[in-house]
């Protein structure tokens, strides 16, 4: 446990997209603007920052949660991916590819959290039902798109394919 | 005028459902948007606003905040006062009361969330540490908080004016009386809607860098509107507008809101070129619904007269909007009543008219515009009366309808209103709406559910829709303005296109629809043309709203590009010894029309107008770069329609939207899967006002609602699987026939879930004539209803 002052940096050492990273915040500081401001990927959006809307949804040792309700020094020891880490080499992967061929996004700024949270749904079950899809991202706001083309996307064949042999 | 020209294209990528080339980098992290903006040495600005909806500031005093550690400058009114008197927003409409909104707030607080100060500091977090070092002294005054209070006049809500009616206008006041007396139905309803937030899922922001040593200033905001901002910036902050640019990143969700000018652009414009530092201002979401505009609070008081045929007799209306302290800018408090009565008889043919349109000034965050702006309100009550009257009558909603409607055989058609009617698919579109709904059966369901403590509703919404909206729309729509909106168009040396415009998206996808538009007028295929947006160094335009973006694009880059063509088809006829009104360009060959075999491909005449002088025919104009400016000659109509079905609990007073139908008719659609996006999106946005969204302020002028825990926008599970389907009407007034949509599920949308709960509840005798439609408000008008 480190003691801490006001003002004082904190050393975090966490694994981010696959590399060890080590960065320095403030306690107050949380994980979203930790990821935006210091260590540089503003893939992940903030809309609301009191964890209602999903804009923030990372992945935390594989599990979706609010990077806004998290503090940046509890990140301390864990494995991080944003939106950042999903394509392949220059390339869309399959469930973002989806996205584009279903139009599933508009002014984009929701995207971010939809793919985190539909990569832990398809994680867990490659081919969803769209009740289920439906039910599970829910705690995603999205205020463009009517939500129809988001539940194509991730219910399409190539992506329980793609979720079938682990690739999502 | 030159600037009503229509230039000729021949449709080959318009039409097609062509991938966005924005979502690569949307889908990736690699979007950038305004908070991601990183300057060296960048500040940043957080205001403190005030808690009270009506107050004198006594003193401000901001010693401790100065002092704190990090901060570099606290500001409050009578700061910003010597620099700018802040917004002015007028009409040219006849007894319109002009306001003008102070970047913050000098002696006096009209609203809660009005700024009272701020704060510039190395972070955001320091400077809000800062903002709650002020100490303010207010002394409150009696709020003005609805409109009752308004009219009653006893408190004078903005001091500033006389009185608080800010606008009151008629168009139309035909004696009705004799008429409602003598017919054989009347329906009446006192509709009224709450505020709601456009709330985009990403906030407002700005960051603004000054430099002194060349005195420019450049302005990164979301806006919709960036050349209407730099000249704004221009005019309030009294800065040359040359040394102006106004840059616009990519933008998460505008809806209309970002389609104002905010007093904190004003606000880090004035900080940065004081600092001699880049500002940063980036609002959390409750300053969103506590300093942005609201939208949608108006009533209406609507009666309807018919005769046993259902044939409407006559329509009256009395419309109050309840503006907030202010004037919006440019909308002003006019965006509601005042436009929706203009268009208050939609498709239908009414012959006798009175209605009126007041906007009152009460002490709440200004009113403003939000997707669909006034238009939404009348098309709730006129077709929740319409569907009323179908009722009393026997008649099923389609049919009273079909009696009604603008007919094919009567385009065109001006209404008692002024508004006419070219052409369109309002009849079509009506029966197309009763076959997808397939009534009959619908009405066995609602039947069967009674027993099971369900109530099934059919609500049904056919409307018109002004589009392409330019300086005869704004005129029709009584706010008379002139819109300027230029292209330009390079055809670049290797034969690919480079398209610049000042529209500015938001997620509405010009990045792709224009690039479309701009392949098929040079005959190019769409993956050479490239679309530049979001700068003010190159093109004027008033920017994206009302519908008018890909009628603007088409029209204005169309302009644009024919006159390169022109220079090319030139070239090509000297070249190929033809006149060159016999030159085509397609496929990317430059051919002699109907002699495919005897033409050279697009990039070798180019090259040759850059690079081969020789080549040039005598008095030759080598310049394939050009500008132009388009405005519709006259109104761009789209319509269409929604039918929607909703279940209520009997028991719980929960109410679920369970089928959503649309039909679309936006003329030429340029890309069909954006157009589907456009109308879903809407579609949620709808039942978002109708069911769930409502920004409240309680007696004491108090906001309630500052967080997405209160005010509640549709989700996965509240917005159901849509269908869709298309009729193309087009328009000639624009290249390619297109003609604009994106307000339109918003305009009628909520007006079918309104029908769809008045249904659902017509059995038990209740209506229900306020949006939204919560349980609570479902629970009381039964219970009332039962009391009686």
């Amino acid at each position: 446990m480190q003691a801490h002052e006001e003002g004082q940096l904190m050393r975090v050492s966490a694994i981010i997209n696959g590399k060890p990273r080590v960065f320095h915040v403030e306690p107050r500081m949380h994980l979203a603007d930790a990821l935006r401001e210091v260590v540089g990927l503003t893939g992940t959006k903030v809309g609301c920052e009191q964890g209602v809307c999903g804009s923030c949804t990372i992945l935390i040792d594989g599990a979706p949660m609010r990077s806004c309700l998290t503090l940046a020094v509890q990140a301390e020891g864990c494995s991080i991916e944003t939106v950042e880490s999903h394509s392949q080499g220059e390339k869309l992967n399959t469930l973002q590819d989806s996205f584009r061929r279903h139009h599933a996004l508009q002014c984009g700024f929701c995207t971010a959290g939809m793919l985190a949270t539909a990569r832990s749904i398809l994680a867990e079950n490659p081919a969803p039902s769209r009740d289920e899809v439906r039910e599970v991202m829910s705690g995603n706001l999205c205020r463009c798109t009517g939500y129809e083309n988001v539940i194509d996307a991730i219910t399409d064949p190539a992506v329980v394919e793609a979720a079938r042999r682990g690739e999502v | 005028m030159m600037k009503h020209e229509v230039a000729a294209l021949k449709k080959k990528s318009i039409g097609t459902s062509v991938l966005r080339r924005e979502d690569t980098r949307l889908l990736t992290g690699r979007g950038r948007y305004i908070a991601d903006l990183v300057l060296p040495g960048m500040l940043h600005a957080v205001a403190l606003r005030s808690p009270f909806a009506h107050a004198r500031i006594l003193s401000v005093d901001v010693a401790d905040a100065q002092a704190l550690q990090g901060v570099e400058i606290v500001w409050c009114g009578p700061d910003v006062a010597e620099l700018s008197q802040g917004i002015v927003s007028t009409m040219q409409v006849e007894g319109f009361q002009t306001t003008v909104q102070p970047v913050l707030a000098n002696g006096i607080a009209r609203f809660v969330g009005e700024m009272v100060a701020v704060v510039v500091a190395s972070s955001r977090a320091i400077a809000e540490d800062a903002a709650q070092l002020i100490q303010v002294e207010y002394e409150e005054l009696p709020a003005v908080t609805d409109v009752e209070a308004a009219l009653a006049g006893e408190i004078t809500a903005n001091d500033t004016l006389s009185g608080n009616v800010v606008s009151r206008f008629s168009r139309a006041h035909d004696d009705l009386e004799p008429i409602f007396a003598s017919s054989a139905g009347t329906v009446r309803g006192s509709f009224a809607c709450g505020r709601v937030s456009a709330c985009p899922i990403e906030t407002r922001g700005a960051v603004a860098e000054y430099e002194w040593t060349t005195q420019q200033l450049v302005l990164w905001t979301a806006t919709q509107m960036p050349g209407f901002v730099r000249t704004m910036i221009s005019m309030f902050c009294s800065i040359p507008e040359h040394l102006i640019e106004v840059r616009v990143p990519d933008v998460g969700g505008g809806f209309g809101q970002k389609a104002h000018l905010h007093p904190e652009e004003l606000l880090i414009c004035l900080l940065s070129r004081e600092l001699g530092l880049p500002v940063r201002w980036i609002e959390d979401r409750q300053e969103n619904f506590l300093g942005a505009t609201h939208a949608k609070q108006q009533r209406n008081e609507m009666a309807l007269a018919y005769d046993e045929q259902g044939r409407f007799l006559a329509l009256e209306n009395h419309s109050i909007t309840d503006g907030g302290a202010y004037n919006n800018l440019p909308w002003s408090q006019l965006v509601e009543s005042h436009v929706g009565n203009a268009v208050i008889l939609g498709v239908y043919k009414v012959p006798a008219v009175r209605e009126e349109s007041v906007a009152v000034a009460t002490n709440k965050s200004p009113i403003g515009a939000y997707r669909g702006v006034g238009f939404t309100a009348g098309q709730i009550a006129r077709e929740t009366l319409i569907d009323r009257a179908a009722r009393q009558l026997g008649l099923s909603p389609f049919e009273i309808r079909r009696r009604n409607v603008v007919k094919p055989e009567d385009f065109p058609f001006t209404n008692r209103l002024g508004q006419t009617h070219r052409e369109g698919t309002y009849l079509q579109t009506i029966d197309l709406l009763e076959e997808m709904v397939n009534p009959k059966v619908f009405r066995q369901r609602q039947a069967e559910a009674w027993a099971r403590g369900k109530y099934l509703g059919l609500g049904i919404s056919v409307f018109n829709e002004v589009t392409g909206t330019g300086t005869r729309t704004m005129s029709f729509l009584g706010t008379p303005a002139t819109t300027h909106d230029t292209a330009t168009v390079r055809i670049d040396p290797t034969g690919k296109v480079t398209v610049t415009t000042s529209l500015a998206s938001s997620g509405q996808g010009h990045e792709t629809t224009l690039a479309q538009v701009a392949a098929d007028a040079l005959g190019v295929p769409v993956s050479d043309v490239v679309i530049q947006s979001g700068s003010t160094k190159h093109t004027y335009g008033f920017g994206a709203f009302a519908s008018r973006g890909a009628v603007i694009g088409a029209g204005s880059i169309g302009r644009a590009a024919s006159i390169v063509r022109e220079r090319v088809k030139q070239l090509a006829g000297h070249l190929l010894e033809a006149s060159s009104e016999d030159i085509v360009i397609e496929d990317g060959r430059v051919h002699v029309t109907g002699v495919p075999a005897k033409g050279m491909p697009f990039t070798e005449v180019v090259g040759a107008a850059y690079f081969a002088e020789a080549a040039h025919p005598p008095g030759f104009d080598a310049a394939l770069e050009a500008t132009a400016a388009y405005d519709p000659s006259d109104l761009i109509l789209a319509n269409g329609g929604h039918a929607a079905i909703v279940e209520i609990d009997a028991g719980t007073y929960a109410v679920k939207v369970t089928d959503f139908f649309a039909v679309e008719d936006c003329g030429t659609m340029i890309n069909p899967m954006i157009v589907e996006g456009q109308i879903r999106g809407g579609i949620a946005q709808a039942i978002g006002q109708t069911l769930l969204e409502e920004v409240i302020y309680d007696d004491l002028g108090q906001l309630v609602t500052t967080t997405f825990m209160d005010y509640l926008i549709p989700t996965t599970l509240d917005v159901p699987d849509i269908q869709i389907r298309h009729l193309e009407t087009p328009s000639p007034l624009v290249p390619g026939g297109v003609k604009g949509m994106g307000e339109s599920a918003m305009i009628s949308a909520p007006a079918a879930v309104v029908a769809a709960v008045n249904d659902a509840l017509a059995h038990l005798g209740v209506v229900i004539e306020t949006v939204p439609i919560t349980p609570e408000r479902i629970f009381r008008s039964i219970q009332e209803r039962s009391v009686q």
